[in-house]
């Protein structure tokens, strides 16, 4: 999918999204599902989103397969003594696990394995609601189950900046992102994120919806 | 009593080497031959191989030191009672009545000198002065015989500024021209106090001989935490993380309390009856960390000696003293968030157990893998083994891939003229749109490990860090 040059980036610090984007943030209570393969930049998203919550108590990814390398937190903007990192991949644990780590923490980031059954799913978005705590869930394989979600973002490409034939280095990225449920206000939209290989992951608004008297006509 | 070389004691210790042991980053003993070279207490690990490259640094290990120091304890206990440790190798007794019960000061401070050397071997130093802090610089003072030091304000207005164990403080002192402890001690303490805040007030205090804590307060009789366990804990681990556990429940009721030990009593109950108790002491008022980590010293202490014979029952935690030096709380945070939090960690480590619940700090290296040092939560972070500040040539550039493989897999790429084309990623193959290096890699050679080229390679499904061995390529992170 070709990705037009990006806009003018607005939401940078994420604080302020404009008037109708899509709000990608955790904020407190809601949860959200990055839907995409390993290499489509969701978990540096997903460890973005952390941020926020992370400057007043300590925060947990679950790592299910592994793999999850604390040095990408740090760059995106995570104190190192803030992140604690649950490796889990065992899918009978993982929904105790990651009730527990809601009960105390003010945002949780986690993998989710395959073969969770979608009831476990719904009690813990529940509980995340409950105890005013963001759960951001990234299925290491297929989808997440409707009705969970305040906002799913799936894949639809990245863009890399930087590299040649041989030359330069990986720079800045573009992900093309399709963002669909409450969150979205019901339609499927499409947003871009900058990631700028250093410390920002923004938003930038591509489809903003018109005013609903507009819309409407 | 101060063996200061008691971290040196160990087994694996070589015999014909300057030794140094070395504490995050910070050497914490050196032998003779390293202090020939330069190296002393309390320098960074890296200045102190500079001036002595053929140092073998040690890592220290307070647990081993705190069993093979427990001997040691008991023989001054069955002498002096109330004995308090503030690490393994240096304790403190109060001895005012034993110096009645012996008949002064020297034969009572002989008999300890003669059991120390009975237990231990030759090396430890007996002072005796009024105040802890007095009587482990008189233990510093002390040759092969023990010191008593008759006039503590006089000793200790010989003393240079830096005693104080408070740099910066010391290094402003020096700057305004006092330079010793005796010149500090002839100030008023209110302007101390008014330019220097409590840490000067500290000072003041300890340099004109009076006790280092202040302003102690009544402890409530139900400040104690204490758990039962049926079966008995008959590991270290078990212990381990029930002592964790404790420190954590006596900071949480401390802070209503508004204040923190500077000494606390561990009590351990055997199976087979005996009770086990001992007070440690710290400068510094305990947090959780320092706490749990004291407690399981503790108890390793005693279960490794056989002090504790049919496992432990029951571990009781109570304040010793009590001094106004509340936590500050970073801004925004506040004590129930942090209370929290830390249940729901504490109860993660009981559902995947403790090396599941991981925290991790930067360290040098070139590589994702090497730059990250990782711990267990709730226990102290190593010492970083690459200094992070060093400027590693040839490291990888950020963005880091945020996954990356503790065993990296093969990865299948097709090349031709020496670039990669094509790349297996999963069941599908990926048209190669753009890539980055060779990277060339040396790699540990004189560890057996060969060279290896890097590659940043960009498909339409993300990029990939992979690396090209002898015996193929292989996917090193995923950058997602």
């Amino acid at each position: 999918m070709p990705i037009p040059q990006s806009p003018e980036i607005v939401t940078g610090d994420r604080l302020a999204p404009p008037p109708g984007a899509v709000d990608l943030t955790a904020e407190a209570g809601r949860v959200l599902g990055l839907v995409g393969p390993a290499g489509s930049g969701l978990t540096r998203l997903g460890l973005s989103l952390l941020v926020p919550p992370s400057k007043h108590a300590p925060v947990a990814a679950v790592d299910v397969r592994g793999w999850l390398c604390p040095m990408a937190a740090w760059e995106v903007g995570i104190d190192p003594e803030r992140l604690v990192v649950v490796r889990s991949p065992d899918r009978q644990v993982w929904p105790s696990l990651v009730a527990a780590l809601l009960e105390g923490l003010p945002a949780v980031y986690a993998e989710v394995p395959a073969g969770v059954g979608d009831h476990d799913l719904r009690r813990l978005a529940a509980l995340a609601r409950a105890r005013s705590s963001a759960l951001v869930l990234r299925p290491v394989r297929g989808d997440l189950p409707a009705g969970v979600l305040h906002l799913k973002v799936e894949a639809a490409a990245v863009m890399w900046e930087g590299t040649d034939a041989g030359h330069g280095r990986l720079g800045r990225r573009r992900l093309a992102l399709r963002a669909s449920g409450r969150g979205a206000r019901g339609i499927e939209r499409e947003i871009e994120v900058t990631d700028d290989g250093a410390d920002a992951v923004r938003v930038v608004p591509r489809l903003a919806p018109a005013p609903p008297g507009q819309a409407a006509g | 009593m101060w063996f200061p070389d008691w971290p040196l004691r160990r087994p694996d210790r070589p015999p014909d080497r300057p030794v140094q042991v070395v504490r995050e980053g910070v050497v914490t003993a050196a032998d003779p031959l390293a202090e020939a070279a330069g190296v002393r207490t309390g320098m960074r690990r890296r200045e102190a191989e500079g001036l002595c490259p053929t140092v073998v640094s040690l890592d220290a290990d307070p647990g081993a030191e705190a069993v093979a120091f427990e001997p040691v304890v008991a023989a001054v206990e069955a002498i002096v009672p109330r004995v308090e440790v503030a690490h393994p190798g240096l304790m403190f007794v109060p001895v005012g009545g034993a110096v009645r019960y012996y008949g002064g000061e020297e034969p009572l401070a002989d008999a300890v000198a003669a059991a120390l050397e009975e237990t231990a071997g030759t090396g430890g130093r007996v002072g005796l002065a009024d105040g802890p802090f007095a009587a482990r610089l008189a233990a510093g003072a002390a040759g092969d015989g023990p010191v008593v030091v008759p006039d503590t304000a006089a000793f200790l207005a010989a003393h240079g500024v830096e005693a104080l164990g408070a740099e910066d403080l010391a290094v402003t002192f020096r700057w305004l021209g006092i330079t010793t402890l005796g010149d500090l001690a002839r100030l008023p303490r209110a302007a101390v106090a008014s330019r220097f805040g409590n840490e000067g007030l500290d000072a003041h205090r300890v340099a004109s001989g009076e006790d280092r804590s202040l302003a102690p307060r009544r402890i409530p009789e139900d400040l104690e935490v204490a758990d039962d366990f049926d079966p008995p804990l008959a590991n270290l681990e078990q212990a381990a993380f029930a002592a964790r556990a404790l420190a954590a429940r006596l900071i949480d009721a401390l802070v209503p309390v508004g204040g923190l030990a500077h000494r606390v009593e561990v009590e351990a109950t055997a199976a087979d009856g005996p009770v086990r108790a001992r007070t440690g002491r710290s400068s510094h008022p305990f947090g959780e960390a320092d706490l749990a980590e004291r407690v399981r010293w503790q108890l390793r202490a005693w279960v490794e000696s056989g002090d504790v014979p049919g496992g432990i029952t029951r571990i009781r935690i109570a304040p010793a003293d009590l001094s106004d030096t509340g936590r500050q709380l970073l801004l925004g945070e506040d004590a129930a968030t942090e209370d929290d939090a830390r249940r729901a960690l504490g109860r993660a480590q009981s559902l995947v157990g403790p090396d599941a619940v991981l925290q991790a700090r930067p360290q040098g290296g070139r590589d994702p893998a090497e730059r990250v040092l990782w711990h267990r939560w709730g226990e102290e972070p190593p010492a970083p083994r690459h200094d992070p500040d060093a400027p590693w040539p040839g490291r990888l550039p950020s963005p880091t891939p945020a996954l990356v493989a503790t065993d990296p897999p093969r990865l299948e790429v097709e090349w031709e003229g020496g670039f990669p084309t094509r790349v297996r990623l999963g069941s599908r193959w990926e048209q190669v749109l753009s890539w980055a290096g060779p990277w060339r890699r040396t790699g540990v050679w004189w560890e057996g490990e060969g060279p290896a080229d890097r590659y940043q390679i960009v498909t339409s499904a993300g990029a990939v860090l992979c690396e090209v061995r002898d015996e193929g390529c292989v996917l090193v992170g995923v950058y997602d």
